[in-house]
């Protein structure tokens, strides 16, 4: 790590002590945003489940708290002050950023072992990827209101981290945690497996079936002793129900920046189960496809599978965006293959800015109704599935480059 | 004793069919007459008593009570058999149901007539003792109970249903006595229906509940119009057996009551016209000592003098005489008024005048005879007595918008001397989610040793989405001359567009906070201070609903964006690149592609 990169990552630690200390009504005020905190990661329901797990009522016999068991713990042994939970966050926005920096220094973007891009050399240092992070206001915020998913994104890294080191075992205890804390990186396995098998060690590399196995192993029964210790921590398997069933079948509809709560709002009671194993499978279908076809550069297959969710899960938040965002950073070599790069970002800031004025006016003013957020609801989610599919036609057709060099710069078509 | 028979022989199960059943039937009448000590005796009164701001309660109270062993063998003499019947079959051993509308003022109007323990909260509330094995067979049996109870009450009462139900815990306790029971096989269950407009449909039943259906005696007054128009009212209905300690004997008693208190003036005013109009200028007494008093401008002075009232103003009718179920030796009082003493009272004349008791007037209805009491007008006004209540309570919402908010109850404690234990019982629609760690209970003025620690005890059970409400029980201890303030958050829920009432913008009712003085000895006078309920006022809550006019445009714009999303990468997956120049495309479309793309290329140069 250099210079350079410890003054970004200093300077965005700074940033947030002090949006923390000089503005101590902001962390509430964006903890409320349905934008930032979902009913699964909310911090107030955080606290809430807090408050009964240590009061001796279980939390998971209620409505409100549907956050995994471990994280009661976590917080449970934390001093109870604000500042100790803040500098917490503070901590997992920064274990973020390293990790960043592990997977950018790596260079498994631009150069795998059966691909080399042919813009290898333009790829940004690394302390620019961690200050993409670090300063993209989405993760701020995300990072300032306090809700569970940074937890969740920072494990996500880091196991992203370990696997372009090639080490698996790091990288699928990370996985099991996050898939653990909020169930769809569980859709990750595939496309880290490849990662870490590309990046293992050349001389010691088992066949890839051995690989795979192992690895299932190791990150089946890694789940299973989370979900054990929680179920010691509770003294039940409440939980499950309670927190992934939540997750899988959408009982709560308060409003997020997804396409989900409103359509299943106003989804007809007998077509009601249909859709949601419907919308579930429709996550799955993803894997297999993104995972064959780019088998060259798995870590891309990963990136777009990172933003496939944020865009498709059932309590969608900007704080999956973010982490979509600082991953597809890792890969900017390919942004100036990008085709509507201008159009995407004008639209994103369209939404960004017009949702929570839209918001304004459907729950507090009253002049408009639930229309006008899920309006934009929409636009934010075509928008995110345009930018993860731009992306997608940037890097194919920087590896279609490698293959016939001859065609860079000429116009090309799908056939 | 001879006026039972004919209602006694109309309600036994009768058999024309057989002999045998015919001599049972008889055997079974004459034991029923021969023995006093087995029939059932029925006690009815109605108390009037002028409140402050010329207001007028009126309370019925209506109770009979028979042998718990003719009750279980079915042999229905006063009890109503349609209820009796229906507590037998779903083993509800107390029972408890309140209708009510309206507001008691009690900063006007002093203490609640019978300790509350007459008042429901506004809308239905019933609450029961129901005997089961395990609280499988309880829930089971609680809703058989709430099903024929609507029937029978033309009430929304088969609503309760689990989200709708909790299962207090210090708030109630049995008011009757089962010596004979195991109490873990007894469970309370408690419902609320807040948004039930109580109305004329649930009177006519509650009447014919009486034995002399509101055919004579006092409940003639009952009309509908009229105990529908007044400021607050509350209809009950307790089922409890009473054991005596002496002998052991059990009674089942059944109680009614209507607690009702009447605006004078607008009574009056629609004894003369049944439009609403102002009053003209005649009519109106002015203050003459404002400084704009003059023939144009009038500062409207109320109270001024007693209004001068009868029975059949206000109520439309006078008694007709007394319900003969009701009269018996020795005798008991079935008018009384509890007028100041220096308010003039003249009832219908030759009316027999009941020894007056604690400062109330006391009157003994006769059979066909018609009975009325006329109050003149009286000037200087007397002032009405009040009773101080134990405790003021006002519960409110906080904060704005559609997504969080707050609730607020102020408690005050008047008394300058005595500190009380109150407990305090919310009961939340699932959609309301409360935060319990923002619950909060402050003192004013703040104590002085700093303990500000005045909840005692905590009861919590939080909702679960579509199955069942929050249930919230406080403890809190108010010293003498202070407030408490409870104040918590919750959280807004959004629900499914079919769950939301056809009115779905005017709001959800939110069932009214039950807060009870459990009985104590007060500390200042030794007295001991009977068991005591004050119901808050239930709350309207405004929840975000969506469109409901377009589920189909939803679904078609969501599965348009997903599909678009779906192909638009799938396309990039499944197809692979070429260069333009390498496809023969001689269609329209390829000519157009072709075009666009030099179009393109120009610009880009």
């Amino acid at each position: 790590m250099d210079r350079k990169c410890l003054l970004v990552i200093g300077v965005g630690v700074l940033l947030r002590l002090v949006l923390f200390t000089a503005f101590p009504s902001l962390p509430t005020i964006l903890a409320q945003r349905v934008e930032i905190s979902t009913p699964v990661t909310s911090y107030k329901r955080l606290q809430e489940g807090l408050y009964l797990y240590t009061h001796g009522v279980s939390p998971y016999d209620g409505g409100v708290f549907h956050q995994a068991p471990l994280l009661l713990s976590l917080f449970s042994i934390l001093p109870a002050s604000t500042i100790s939970t803040n500098l917490l966050y503070i901590l997992a926005d920064l274990s973020s950023a390293v990790s960043l920096i592990q997977i950018a220094s790596s260079r498994v973007a631009a150069i795998t072992p059966r691909h080399v891009s042919p813009r290898k050399d333009n790829v940004w240092p690394p302390w620019a990827i961690a200050a993409a992070f670090l300063f993209n206001p989405f993760s701020i915020a995300t990072c300032i209101a306090r809700p569970t998913i940074v937890f969740t994104n920072t494990i996500v890294l880091h196991s992203i981290a370990a696997a372009v080191q090639g080490r698996r075992g790091p990288a699928f205890v990370s996985l099991a945690m996050a898939s653990y804390l909020s169930l769809y990186p569980i859709l990750l396995f595939l496309p880290l497996l490849m990662v870490t098998y590309d990046c293992s060690n050349a001389a010691s590399k088992p066949s890839i079936q051995t690989f795979s196995i192992v690895t299932t192993v190791l990150f089946t029964s890694v789940l299973l002793i989370y979900l054990k210790l929680s179920h010691i921590l509770t003294g039940s398997w409440e939980f499950i129900a309670s927190t992934y069933g939540v997750s899988l079948l959408l009982p709560d509809l308060t409003p997020n920046v997804g396409l989900w709560w409103y359509f299943f709002i106003e989804m007809f009671d007998s077509f009601r189960a249909f859709f949601l194993c419907l919308f579930q499978l429709h996550l799955f279908i993803y894997v297999p496809g993104t995972c064959l076809r780019l088998q060259k550069q798995p870590l891309f297959a990963l990136t777009t599978l990172v933003g496939i969710i944020s865009i498709f899960k059932s309590y969608p938040a900007i704080g999956d965006t973010a982490l979509y965002l600082s991953l597809l950073a890792v890969h900017n070599h390919i942004f100036p293959l990008m085709r509507y790069t201008f159009f995407l970002a004008a639209a994103i800031l369209y939404a960004t800015f017009l949702g929570p004025a839209f918001y304004y006016l459907w729950v507090y003013a009253g002049s408009g109704n639930a229309n006008f957020f899920y309006a934009i609801t929409l636009v934010w989610s075509i928008v995110n599935a345009l930018i993860v599919a731009d992306a997608l036609y940037a890097v194919l057709r920087d590896e279609h480059e490698t293959e016939r060099p001859e065609l860079i710069g000429k116009d090309v078509v799908q056939i | 004793m001879t006026s039972f028979s004919p209602r006694s022989l109309q309600w036994l199960p009768f058999s024309p069919k057989s002999l045998i059943s015919r001599l049972f039937t008889t055997i079974t009448l004459f034991l029923c007459l021969a023995g006093s000590t087995f029939a059932d005796t029925y006690d009815e009164n109605l108390l009037l008593q002028p409140l402050s701001g010329q207001f007028l309660l009126a309370s019925f109270n209506f109770k009979s009570h028979g042998p718990i062993q003719s009750f279980n063998k079915q042999l229905f003499e006063l009890f109503p058999r349609s209820l009796g019947q229906i507590l037998q079959y779903t083993h509800t051993r107390e029972l408890h149901l309140r209708f009510a509308l309206g507001r008691w003022d009690s900063e006007l109007w002093g203490a609640q007539p019978g300790d509350g323990q007459n008042a429901g909260g506004t809308g239905v509330e019933l609450w029961a003792w129901v005997e089961a094995e395990n609280d499988i067979e309880a829930e089971a049996r609680w809703t058989s109970l709430n099903n024929a109870l609507s029937g029978l009450f033309c009430a929304s009462l088969n609503f309760i249903d689990s989200t709708r139900t909790i299962r207090p815990v210090m708030s109630f306790s049995p008011t009757g006595d089962f010596p004979h029971m195991n109490k873990t096989d007894l469970f309370l269950l408690h419902g609320t229906l807040p948004k039930e407009p109580v109305c004329t449909e649930n009177l006519t039943p509650f009447l014919k509940l009486l034995p002399c259906k509101g055919k004579s005696g006092i409940s003639t007054l009952l009309d509908g119009h009229k105990l529908f128009d007044a400021s607050f009212q509350s209809m009950s209905i307790d089922v409890r057996p009473i054991c005596s300690p002496i002998n052991g004997h059990c009674d089942i008693e059944i109680q009614q009551n209507i607690d009702m208190v009447l605006d004078i003036s607008r009574s009056l005013q629609r004894k003369d016209s049944p439009v609403p109009r102002p009053r003209d200028q005649h009519e109106l007494v002015c203050d003459t000592t404002k400084s704009y008093a003059s023939d144009e401008y009038c500062y409207p002075l109320d109270n001024s003098f007693d209004l001068p009232w009868s029975l059949s103003d206000l109520f439309g009718r006078s008694i007709a005489g007394s319900c003969p179920f009701a009269v018996k030796e020795p005798q008991t009082p079935h008018v009384c008024i509890a007028a100041p003493h220096d308010r003039q009272v003249h009832p219908t004349e030759g009316t027999e005048i009941f020894a007056s008791q604690d400062g109330k007037q006391c009157f003994i209805l006769r059979e066909n005879q018609i009975f009325d009491i006329a109050l003149p007008k009286q000037e200087p006004p007397t002032t009405p007595l009040r009773q101080e209540p134990l405790l003021y309570a006002e519960r409110s919402f906080t904060g704005h918008g559609q997504e969080h908010g707050g609730v607020k109850t102020v408690l005050r404690n008047p008394s300058l001397k005595d500190s009380i234990e109150v407990v305090y019982l919310e009961s939340l629609p699932w959609f309301m989610k409360p935060y319990l760690h923002t619950l909060n209970a402050r003192l004013l003025p703040p104590p002085l040793d700093g303990d500000g620690d005045v909840i005692s005890e905590l009861y919590y059970r939080p909702a679960l989405d579509r199955k069942r409400g929050t249930q919230l029980e406080a403890k809190l201890v108010i010293p003498a001359n202070s407030v408490v303030i409870v104040t918590y958050d919750f959280e807004k829920a959004v629900l499914r567009y079919t769950e939301y009432p056809p009115d779905a913008n005017r709001g959800f009712d939110v069932a009214s906070a039950i807060i009870t003085i459990p009985p104590h000895r007060r500390g200042s006078d030794r007295r001991n201070v009977p068991a005591t309920s004050i119901r808050t006022t239930s709350l309207l809550l405004s929840l975000p609903t969506p469109d409901f006019s377009m589920p189909y445009n939803v679904i078609i714009f969501t599965s348009t964006i997903m599909a678009l999303a779906f192909g638009s990468i799938i396309n990039l997956l499944i197809r692979r690149f070429v260069a333009v120049d390498e496809v023969q495309r001689m269609d329209i479309k390829g000519k157009i592609m072709g075009l666009i793309g030099k179009v393109k290329k120009t610009k880009a140069e």
